[in-house]
């Protein structure tokens, strides 16, 4: 008998349906409103979440491959020395995929109200309910693990057992490498479900909604912060013989790296230390999980009908609009689409889940570069003007500006922007004026002054005025041609589609990144010393007001229409000739 | 003056309303009534603006509204079938925006916000996330958004879909005070008891065309029966109490 024929055969059964049915919701959304998520289907989605570390095992060959090490002269190559940081790297790889996956599918692991109001009037029991749905999260917390590891656990043992060639060494690495990534990948989801279940459990369901999505934004940070310091641990592990350094402890990732090698014979006592906690944390994160979810569950699903009625109690919001009404937004179209976005930004929680990322890893990039600038100065006036603290204000406006710019494409509730569609004049051209004005208000004030007066008190007036005026420039630059041919109002428009120049997309913003945040500190720092040396990027300047300009100027009447919906372009248009 | 003139539209060359000609007149309450399937909604788009026909016009003061859609729909107050809203925003803040977009002046637009909540009993959560909303509660927010800019012309898409019996007369008797005070409404339902209580005039589609095109006074004379009993004449096939006892039986089947 086939596995989808016994499967027929199962899901006749109430319990096993049950369990299909919330496979489905975990998969395709949950949540109490109806709103129309990203559904990506199952297929894509697991192709996808396999796809980083098939794609990271490949580029490892350049660096294992025995031909090449020869030809750079790097001869009686210890593997399992330099596959460390590799090993780690695939690690932390398998817990931040599988930790984002459980973030993003928070608000669907647990039964909601659809679940409620469709299931508890059913000849069910509650407890039915509650296995089955523990019944699902299991099995995805299975197949997360086997998905985003798999290819990784076949391809890279390949590619670091190629220079060794013997069967043995490589079915030992490759056991001991799957075991490390599953295990770690079952960690990381049972953290995160555990977190959920916990808070659940804990606090009551009108402060839960509240203090859920700060708790995901908190998750996801620390997830950013573990795969940007990935290159940093293996190394810092490797030097600290004696006992583990503290901040260790704090990386569940090097406790599974360090029975990896514990198992190989490699660790070092720090690494026999962290080892130790393996097994007992992974126990713990599944008992508090399932702990959590039994009494979260008690507390929150059979009480659905009463959260419901109590749910209509909110105050006025005390922001006023009323100064940038003045100041800045001078049209209907201004003032209701700012209103609009920002509230978005502020309550929308797949936008903010995203900002909240990239802003983990603004905060981690720019953790690094102030690190830096301390290595070798003893003063703080000398290392406010190395190339690395001043990049510090460049790397937060680019990374902001950039996740703002990335976040005004994912839409919510399209089906709500009829509206809009309605209302707007799709010829007034306001919708670049309206996003720049958004991204400039939600970034610069903040940066600017904090950057000023930062630089005030370290440097003086003028140092401190170059140094804004060149940041508020580039900013302005960047925002510019960030929205070269912007027409929609954001997140009322359907997801881009894929483009064969969105690779090409991607790597400007690397190339932009270094020119944005590496060159000009640079170059930064060697002017401040001979002020008049910053006329030299007049020319740049010129060229980056020009061109969005341009671009402006030569679109046609087409493309300046603001769009509802993103087609891709098609390649043979009918005369439709019997219409 | 609101006239539709010969509206077609195919989607892939499949017909979903065709030839469709009416006047809707200042004090004019016009119902459109239709199955499933016959039109309605797309005739309702067109009339909006969301959607351009694929052949003839809507005119609107003798103008097509394809011309200038932005200053057409200042005068117009929509009504859709579903109340698709954004559900983090609170309701008073969805009227707020949308007022803003109508550019009304900010005063006027919050007192006039204010009174309407309260005549619509919306008072208590309006500062609630639309997402708490019921369904009636999201339609009672739409049809404030509706009426508070002082529309000329009103398209009402199934308004009273989820309101409660309190709401649905208040809505029945709004209605006809609308078209007394010399607004032009386009009233589409099911609920053919409605559409002969305060609508003035009835359109009847089936299958993308005008089947009748009368005063509601007019149609019950010509067949000499009610609203609803000339509607089963024209438009349906079915023979609706075969259907039901039909349904009966296959549910008592052992």
């Amino acid at each position: 008998m086939s596995f989808s024929q016994c499967w027929q055969v199962y899901r006749e059964r109430p319990f096993w349906r049950l369990v299909e049915l919330f496979v489905e919701r975990i998969f395709r959304g949950g949540g109490d409103t109806d709103a129309e998520g990203v559904d990506l289907g199952v297929g894509l989605v697991l192709t996808l979440l396999a796809m980083p570390g098939g794609f990271v095992s490949v580029l490892l060959f350049d660096k294992y491959g025995s031909l090449l090490q020869w030809l750079r002269g790097q001869l009686n190559v210890d593997t399992l020395l330099i596959s460390l940081p590799d090993e780690y790297f695939f690690i932390v790889l398998s817990m931040t995929v599988t930790g984002a996956v459980a973030v993003w599918r928070w608000d669907a692991m647990f039964p909601d109200r659809r679940d409620y109001m469709n299931l508890t009037h059913l000849p069910i029991s509650s407890r039915t309910i509650l296995f089955a749905n523990l019944v699902a999260v299991l099995f995805l917390a299975a197949l997360l693990a086997i998905d985003v590891n798999g290819a990784s656990c076949v391809l890279f043992p390949m590619v670091v057992s190629a220079a060794q060639g013997t069967l043995p060494f490589f079915l030992k690495f490759a056991a001991l490498h799957a075991a490390a990534v599953v295990l770690a990948s079952v960690f990381a989801f049972f953290a995160v479900f555990s977190i959920l279940g916990t808070l659940m459990a804990l606090l009551p369901p009108t402060l839960f909604r509240r203090v859920s999505s700060y708790a995901r934004g908190i998750v996801v940070v620390y997830l950013v912060t573990l795969l940007c310091t990935s290159f940093a641990v293996p190394d810092m592990l490797r030097r600290a013989t004696a006992a583990a350094p503290p901040w260790s402890f704090f990386f569940p990732s090097a406790w599974f790296v360090s029975a990896c090698q514990l198992l190989r014979n490699r660790a070092n006592p720090a690494m026999a230390e962290l080892a130790r906690l393996c097994l007992p944390g992974l126990a713990g994160v599944i008992v508090v999980a399932i702990g959590a979810y039994a009494t979260g569950y008690r507390r929150h699903f059979v009480k659905i009908a009463e959260i419901a009625d109590n749910a209509v109690t909110l105050h006025k919001p005390k922001f006023s609009f009323s100064l940038l009404d003045k100041v800045l937004l001078s049209t209907p179209f201004l003032r209701g689409c700012f209103r609009f976005v920002t509230k978005t930004l502020m309550r929308s929680e797949a936008h903010r889940l995203v900002l909240t990322g990239v802003s983990g890893l603004t905060l981690v990039l720019a953790s690094q570069a102030l690190m830096n600038a301390f290595q070798g100065t003893p003063s703080w006036r000398e290392a406010a003007l190395t190339p690395d603290a001043l990049s510090i204000p460049f790397i937060i406006t680019f990374l902001l500006i950039i996740g703002l710019r990335v976040v005004f494409e994912i839409p919510v509730e399209i089906r709500a922007n009829w509206v809009f569609q309605l209302l707007l004049d799709a010829d007034g051209q306001e919708s670049e004026p309206l996003a720049r004005r958004i991204i400039l208000t939600a970034i610069l004030p903040w940066v600017l002054a904090g950057t000023f007066a930062a630089y005030f008190y370290l440097e003086g007036l003028a140092i401190a005025s170059l140094h804004t005026v060149l940041l508020l420039v580039w900013s302005v630059l960047l925002t510019n041609i960030l929205l070269i041919r912007f027409c929609k109002l954001p997140f009322t428009c359907s997801l881009p589609v894929f483009k064969q120049h969105s690779i090409v997309i991607l790597i400007s913003f690397c190339f932009g990144y270094l020119i944005y945040a590496g060159s000009t500190p640079e170059f930064e720092a060697a002017a401040l010393r001979e002020p008049l040396r910053m006329l030299e990027l007049l020319p740049l300047v010129l060229v980056g007001w020009y061109v969005p300009r341009h671009f402006a100027k030569s679109a046609i009447e087409i493309e300046r229409r603001m769009i509802f919906e993103e087609s891709a372009p098609r390649t043979v248009e009918g005369l439709r000739l019997s219409e | 003056m609101l006239e539709a003139v010969q509206l077609t539209k195919r989607y892939s060359s499949i017909p979903a309303v065709q030839d469709l000609s009416f006047t809707l007149k200042p004090g004019q309450v016009l119902g459109c009534l239709g199955p499933n399937g016959s039109g309605k909604s797309t005739t309702v788009k067109m009339l909006t603006g969301l959607l351009e026909p694929s052949r003839g016009l809507v005119r609107f003061d003798g103008r097509n509204i394809q011309e200038d859609l932005t200053s057409y729909r200042a005068h117009l107050g929509y009504v859709p079938e579903e109340a698709y809203l954004y559900p983090y925003l609170t309701g008073w803040e969805y009227l707020e925006m949308v007022g803003t977009l109508r550019g009304m002046q900010r005063e006027l637009m919050e007192s006039k916000i204010d009174l309407l909540l309260e005549l619509f009993s919306m008072r208590p959560a309006r500062h609630a996330a639309m997402g708490t909303y019921s369904k009636g509660m999201r339609q009672r927010i739409l049809l404030i958004a509706a009426l508070m800019h002082d529309p000329e012309i009103f398209i009402f898409d199934e308004p009273l879909s989820g309101l409660d019996v309190t709401s649905a007369l208040i809505f029945k008797n709004l209605v006809q005070a609308l078209g007394k005070a010399g607004k032009m409404v386009f009233y589409c339902s099911h609920v053919l008891e409605v559409v002969e209580k305060v609508c003035t005039d009835v359109l009847i589609l089936r299958r993308g065309t005008v089947i009748a095109h009368d005063s509601v006074a007019n149609i019950g004379k010509i067949l000499g029966a009610s609203l609803e009993n000339t509607f089963l004449h024209l438009v349906d096939d079915v023979d609706t109490i075969r259907v039901a006892n039909d349904i009966v039986g296959v549910m008592r089947a052992a």
